[in-house]
């Protein structure tokens, strides 16, 4: 796709279409290779740098301004492999905070492992309903990703690693975003995919520039107190002036995190004004 | 030769395994809550052979009678599958919502939701708790449809009554195995289909009774209608339902440990029923001169087949091995259904 089919393929309308797809992709931070690479395909002279952020450098001279979004979310990565082919997990990006029961959100629910030869369908075990019953009730602490066992359908080691699969490779809730309602968008993370999609769509907008406006699309924000962005201001910066894209959130962490498109809508025309015009 | 012969059936087993997956697919990609089995009853008509005459009866059962004389045999697979019904709209357009079956409710907590209607189906969240923070036993579920108000919520065409479940997808995954939700009961569905599409009728030597229940997760309601309507006229009737395994590493190993891909399990003793051993020892016998995969174990749950026990019919029921029971991953592996598909065409055929 052009440039231009690209700019006109981002009206406002389709904004919402382009938040959807963002909120399908899974950006696993510090494995958020995939993704950067769409973005390097939709942004035309958009770069990557030595950490993985990708920018886009919009007009010249001063002021030298900073619009970024964060892209990354907290997930998992593969941490063991046992003798009868399950994949157990370690968190990565910390603790989640925005909603303890973060974790339990993998019990019984479809996860997707990126390994060498693709993204590749598992399930985390959940104990049977029916062989719980007529037992003595457990105690019933939070499910942790202690307690995650993922099945890709495989018996052994050796069928773990014909699926191209391996320690660290990264695993996500398998991303089917929703809609519902009117014009709201429920998937993990949605957030921050939409606001990169607004962020994205401002940038493909073609707005007037006030000076320069580097925009950043930035990893790694759960590491280092935000990693990607202290390595764009490092190295991009100084920066007269810097604004992240951020979008009200309904049911934040949850596997239903929900935005109003009209808001990813309204967030796009304020990045351009900002592009145009600094305060 | 013998490299040769390996490769023909591997052939072979491919195709059985692909036939399988062609039929359990869009049954479990369709949506049937107990009570609301219309959709789920549309598919398994489909699938039928064209010679097959169905028909459902006032419970909702769908029924295929191959063969004649006596004594009937009932072969019998419940369509429904467990969710929720909208129980009443709240004044902040948020629906109160029962639970249909039983499981564990926070496998639908914070996940989209669908929310069935006579057309077109209307998409919410189950929305997260925000308190009480345990594993399994969150305050009572409710559903968002995006409305503020009651009206909001009815404009949406939401009534009280209609059944909800979440979005599914059959998804394969390494080997034979696939996820999806609601296997339970669908692959029972599926081997009766199976079995129907490759019946020799010719072999027959007495009534055989094919029946898609309704309401199964709900108390065998479907199946009671039929055993009732039916009295003491079959001599035996097999429940094709789901054996729940522990074979996975989170559930006690002290029984039910049916290893997945080992074939067709014969539910030997459950919750509600016990096969008379004799009657195990002859299906072993059938599986064994047909060269199936037949494994003998104990589960815990229910089966259709207990129902017509009372009217002095034999309960002789048979599954396959599923893991994770009534969640959204349930785990199978299509050589179980090619196996079950195969034992139920030799009791039809062969008992």
């Amino acid at each position: 796709m052009n440039a231009l089919l690209v700019v006109v393929a981002l009206s406002v309308q389709n904004v919402d279409a382009l938040a959807e797809r963002f909120a399908a992709m899974t950006a696993v931070t510090g494995y958020e290779q995939v993704m950067t690479d769409s973005l390097l395909a939709l942004l035309p002279g958009s770069m990557r740098d030595r950490t993985g952020n990708v920018t886009l450098t919009l007009g010249r001279g001063a002021p030298k301004r900073l619009l970024s979004c964060a892209l990354d979310e907290g997930g998992y990565a593969v941490g063991n492999i046992t003798d009868d082919g399950y994949l157990t997990l370690r968190r990565v990006g910390g603790v989640p905070r925005a909603y303890p029961l973060f974790d339990q959100q993998l019990e019984g629910h479809r996860v997707t492992l990126f390994g060498r030869r693709g993204a590749v369908p598992g399930v985390v075990g959940v104990r049977s309903t029916h062989l719980a019953r007529g037992r003595p009730a457990a105690p019933d602490p939070p499910f942790t990703v202690d307690n995650a066992y993922v099945d890709v359908g495989a018996t052994s080691r050796a069928d773990v690693a014909a699926l191209g699969l391996a320690m660290l490779a990264p695993v996500s809730l398998t991303k089917r975003p929703h809609r519902f309602g009117n014009g709201l968008l429920a998937a993990p993370a949605v957030g921050r995919r939409a606001a990169c999609a607004a962020l994205a769509a401002a940038a493909l907008s073609r707005p007037r520039v006030q000076g320069t406006v580097v925009v950043a699309f930035t990893v790694q924000s759960l590491y280092a107190d935000t990693a990607g962005l202290k390595t764009v201001k490092n190295l991009q910066g100084p920066f007269a002036a810097a604004r992240e894209a951020i979008l009200t959130t309904r049911y934040t962490g949850t596997a239903v995190e929900t935005v109003a498109l009209r808001d990813v809508e309204a967030l796009v025309a304020d990045l351009a004004r900002w592009i145009g015009a600094p305060r | 030769m013998i490299l040769g012969l390996l490769a023909m059936l591997t052939i072979q087993d491919t195709g059985r395994v692909a036939e399988a997956q062609a039929v359990i697919a869009q049954l479990v990609e369709s949506y049937g809550v107990s009570g609301a089995e219309a959709p789920v009853r549309q598919v398994v008509q489909r699938l039928l052979p064209s010679w097959a005459r169905a028909e459902t009866d006032t419970a909702g059962n769908l029924w295929v009678r191959v063969g004649q004389g006596d004594p009937a045999v009932v072969i019998v697979a419940h369509m429904d599958e467990i969710g929720y019904r909208v129980d009443s709209i709240l004044t902040d357009g948020s629906l109160a919502i029962r639970p249909r079956g039983g499981f564990f409710p926070s496998l639908f907590e914070a996940q989209p939701a669908l929310i069935h209607t006579d057309r077109a189906d209307i998409s919410g969240i189950f929305l997260p708790r925000d308190t009480g923070m345990t594993r399994r036993t969150p305050p009572p579920l409710q559903v968002s449809v995006g409305a503020t108000t009651r009206a909001g919520a009815e404009s949406l065409g939401v009534q009280v009554g209609q059944t909800i479940t979440m979005p599914k997808q059959y998804v394969r995954l390494a080997g034979t195995r696939a996820t999806g939700r609601s296997f339970d009961d669908r692959m029972g569905c599926a081997a009766l289909i199976l079995a129907l599409q490759q019946l020799d009728r010719s072999k027959l030597k007495h009534q055989v009774i094919f029946i898609f229940s309704t309401r199964e997760e709900i108390g065998l309601e479907g199946a009671e209608a039929a055993a009732r309507q039916l009295g003491t006229t079959p001599r035996r009737v097999h429940a094709i339902d789901t054996f729940v395994s522990a074979d996975s590493p989170l559930d006690p190993q002290n029984f039910a440990v049916a290893p997945l891909g080992a074939g067709a399990v014969a539910r030997a003793l459950d919750n509600s029923s016990v096969t008379p051993p004799a009657y195990v020892d002859s299906l072993t016998q059938i599986a064994r001169t047909r060269g199936i995969a037949l494994q003998i174990g104990t589960t815990n749950g229910g089966n259709d087949g207990s129902v017509f026990v009372p009217f002095g019919v034999v309960d002789v029921p048979l599954g396959w091995p599923l893991r994770y029971s009534h969640s959204p991953a349930e785990v199978i592996d299509l050589k179980d259904l090619v196996s079950l598909a195969d034992l139920v065409r030799a009791i039809a055929e062969d008992w």
